[in-house]
């Protein structure tokens, strides 16, 4: 008879699940999609929303290049690291597709257009810097740990706004778009879930991976926070030099 | 007269599968190895029914992200993943027998 195996993380896994769902069921996003539904956002707001979810997606793909140097020196399975690469490709893929309905709207000409549009432009002293610097510190880390940090942290909040707004959103275009992003997202859950059941086994890893997910979902939610505003009008899209980071941030 | 029972098995059902290949990569993390990329054009992957152990081992079906993306060769009915407090790990991680002789 065959023996089960032992998951070392799998209540862990659970955990961090259960918490990333209490997160992700109410989020800063919420207002913006209950403002969509009231019509109340005009094509500039989406060029906002979707400029500002450009600038997140591809910070958060350079901050893999970093990871990936990690991998190979703390020599995981070759799964992992095909998973991350895959995840990699998968985020790349979605800043595209985000870039493309910009241009698609004709709300900006060219995509070089974009990158110099306050909408998509990367501010350093904004939350989304603020985030994708906490996630580029967790380079030091062990894969298992970073994994569980993004994925059954942050990408579980992302995976519940995205359910709504392909579910609620009124634009068509846009609905489809966020549809279209979900089966991906839900896929880096998965990995977060494998990578932390089969390879967060001690007790310090395993309090590090609360830790991490924790201060990923809080990060996620502020940024959130950031461009939601910015899509209602009631934020500047582009600081000046000055942002106001929430309370209790590390 | 052939009356040995159908086998039940899975398949991929590739309008609704991502290619995303978790199925494969805890499947081959398992040692089943069941989850076979076609050398196809497309190289999308199927199941080995040789090697599959359904309904013994649901793993794929576990990380699977599509709904539905699984199905029953025999009933034809799409496989969702349980809700995650029914998982039990002897479904999930069934394969490795204990080891014998010497």
């Amino acid at each position: 008879m065959n023996q089960p195996t032992r998951l070392p993380g799998a209540a862990l896994a659970q955990e961090l699940t259960e918490a990333g769902h209490a997160d992700g069921a109410h989020t800063p996003f919420d207002l913006v999609l209950e403002a969509a539904r009231r019509g109340e956002l005009d094509e500039a707001a989406y060029y906002r929303l979707l400029g500002r979810l450009w600038v997140l997606k591809r910070l958060m793909y350079y901050v893999y290049g970093g990871w990936a140097q990690g991998l190979n020196v703390n020599e995981y399975p070759p799964s992992v690291d095909y998973l991350l690469s895959k995840q990699l490709y998968d985020d790349s893929t979605h800043e595209m597709v985000l870039v493309d309905e910009i241009l698609r709207r004709g709300l900006a000409p060219t995509q070089r257009a974009v990158f110099r549009h306050p909408n998509g432009r990367f501010v350093i002293a904004s939350r989304i810097g603020h985030f994708v610097f906490t996630l580029r510190a967790l380079a030091n880390y062990a894969h298992n740990i970073r994994m569980a940090a993004l994925n059954l942290g942050a990408k579980l909040v992302e995976l519940a706004w995205l359910e709504r707004f392909a579910a609620q959103f009124p634009d068509p275009a846009l609905r489809t778009l966020f549809d279209g992003l979900i089966a991906e997202t839900a896929s880096h859950v998965q990995m977060g879930r494998f990578v932390v059941e089969r390879f967060v086994e001690k007790p310090v890893d395993q309090e590090l991976c609360r830790r991490t997910a924790a201060i990923a979902r809080r990060d996620y939610l502020a940024v959130l926070d950031e461009i939601g505003g910015q899509v209602l009008g009631v934020e500047e899209v582009t600081p000046t030099g000055h942002i106001e980071i929430p309370r209790g941030l590390d | 007269m052939n009356t040995q029972p159908e086998k039940i098995a899975i398949r991929i059902d590739h309008d609704k599968c991502t290619e995303c290949r978790m199925c494969y990569v805890v499947c081959r993390e398992i040692n089943l190895n069941a989850v076979v990329i076609d050398p196809g054009p497309k190289h999308l992957h199927e199941i080995d029914m040789d090697r599959c152990t359904y309904p013994g081992c649901t793993v794929c079906l576990m990380y699977c992200p599509a709904p539905a993306s699984i199905v029953e060769t025999v009933s034809g009915l799409s496989l969702v993943p349980p809700p995650a407090r029914v998982w039990t790990e002897d479904k999930r991680w069934p394969r490795r027998a204990p080891r014998t002789g010497n």
